[in-house]
């Protein structure tokens, strides 16, 4: 994660380096090959809805390499390299749309069943049984002891007022099975007894109600 | 159990223990009763490690496990040491944030230490 992102980092600034200076094509094509396996992500960034400027012909080698690459990867007719100010917004805003859909960047301790679970939107945990509870149920936990976001933490004493965890319940099946062997030496004891614990799958679907409760702000983080 | 539940719970056991059925069969016994003995210290063990995690990273703030726990129980933040060694790990502003809850409730225990000329007068 670190890695890719600060690859897609490199390309970008490389891609704005061979623009702005058109006649060091030939050491940015080093550059821009080194990070080809990358530069992918530039390309397809240059065809997402972003107002696009008609760039400066380069007859560099670099965007001969680039060309070259792009018809391999990208059928499209798209113009030569997006200049710079467009280029680092729609790369950081797939990340960032990435990173909404998947995580959100909030998360939430919640207690179920008196264990806690640090929890994210969009994954699953698995707990004890919640009787009556049947498949595509709608849940709210309302024991959250805690709420993070990326620049803002709420700490609950115990719990954050008024937040909720919203899941929809996925399975109501078994755990795997384990052996429960009791045994008692020179005394002919062996009781052998299979165990399948009840759990419950259940999906996360949203943190809500935390904004209202006092918060400590966290420092600036820099995305690894 | 008849052989062949022997047999598969034996796999990857050393020499004739996977392979000969009354060897195997003491094995697989031993091997029964310590999973019966280490579901129950297994509890135990993440404890321990937990609260190493969670000590290491308040000392990381100048904070002992000890003292950052009374702060917490003082300040009725009802987190477990699971999830404390989690976020020390994974979300160290978090994290931060609050130790300095803690310490704002607890400030510790702090002997005043006397100079040398002092513990003489």
């Amino acid at each position: 994660m670190a890695s890719s992102m600060c690859a897609a980092a490199l390309s970008p600034s490389s891609a704005a380096a061979i623009l702005s200076l058109p006649n060091r094509g030939l050491t940015l094509a080093l550059l821009h090959r080194k990070a080809r396996p990358f530069s992918f992500s530039v390309d397809r960034s240059s065809t997402s809805p972003a107002p696009l400027l008609s760039a400066p012909p380069l007859v560099s080698p670099s965007t001969l390499f680039s060309r070259k690459w792009k018809l391999s990867a990208a059928p499209e007719e798209s113009p030569e390299e997006p200049e710079e100010p467009s280029v680092p917004e729609p790369v950081e805003a797939q990340i960032a749309a990435a990173a909404t859909a998947k995580g959100e960047d909030v998360f939430a301790v919640v207690m179920i069943g008196s264990r806690q679970y640090i929890v994210f939107p969009g994954r699953f945990i698995y707990t004890q049984r919640l009787k009556g509870a049947n498949v595509d149920d709608k849940i709210i936990l309302n024991k959250v002891l805690l709420v993070g976001t990326r620049t803002k933490t709420y700490i609950g004493q115990p719990v954050v007022t008024n937040a909720a965890v919203h899941a929809v319940v996925e399975e109501q099946g078994l755990d795997k099975k384990v052996i429960v062997f009791k045994f008692k030496k020179k005394k002919n004891y062996r009781r052998t007894i299979g165990h399948r614990q009840p759990r419950t799958r259940i999906r996360i679907t949203g943190i809500t109600g935390y904004e209202d409760f006092p918060f400590e702000t966290l420092p600036e983080m820099v995305p690894a | 159990m008849n052989k062949d539940k022997i047999f598969k719970l034996a796999k990857g056991f050393r020499g004739r223990a996977k392979n000969c059925i009354r060897i195997a069969r003491e094995r697989v016994e031993k091997a029964l009763q310590y999973s019966y003995r280490d579901r129950r210290n297994k509890k135990r063990d993440m404890r321990s490690l937990w609260i190493e995690r969670i000590n290491a990273g308040t000392r990381l703030h100048g904070v002992n496990y000890g003292n950052f726990m009374h702060g917490l129980m003082k300040e009725n933040i009802q987190l477990n040491r699971k999830v404390l060694s989690e976020l020390s790990m994974h979300e160290p502003y978090s994290f931060k944030a609050l130790v300095d809850i803690s310490r704002n409730a607890f400030p510790g225990n702090k002997v005043p230490k006397k100079e040398g000329l002092s513990t003489v007068l």
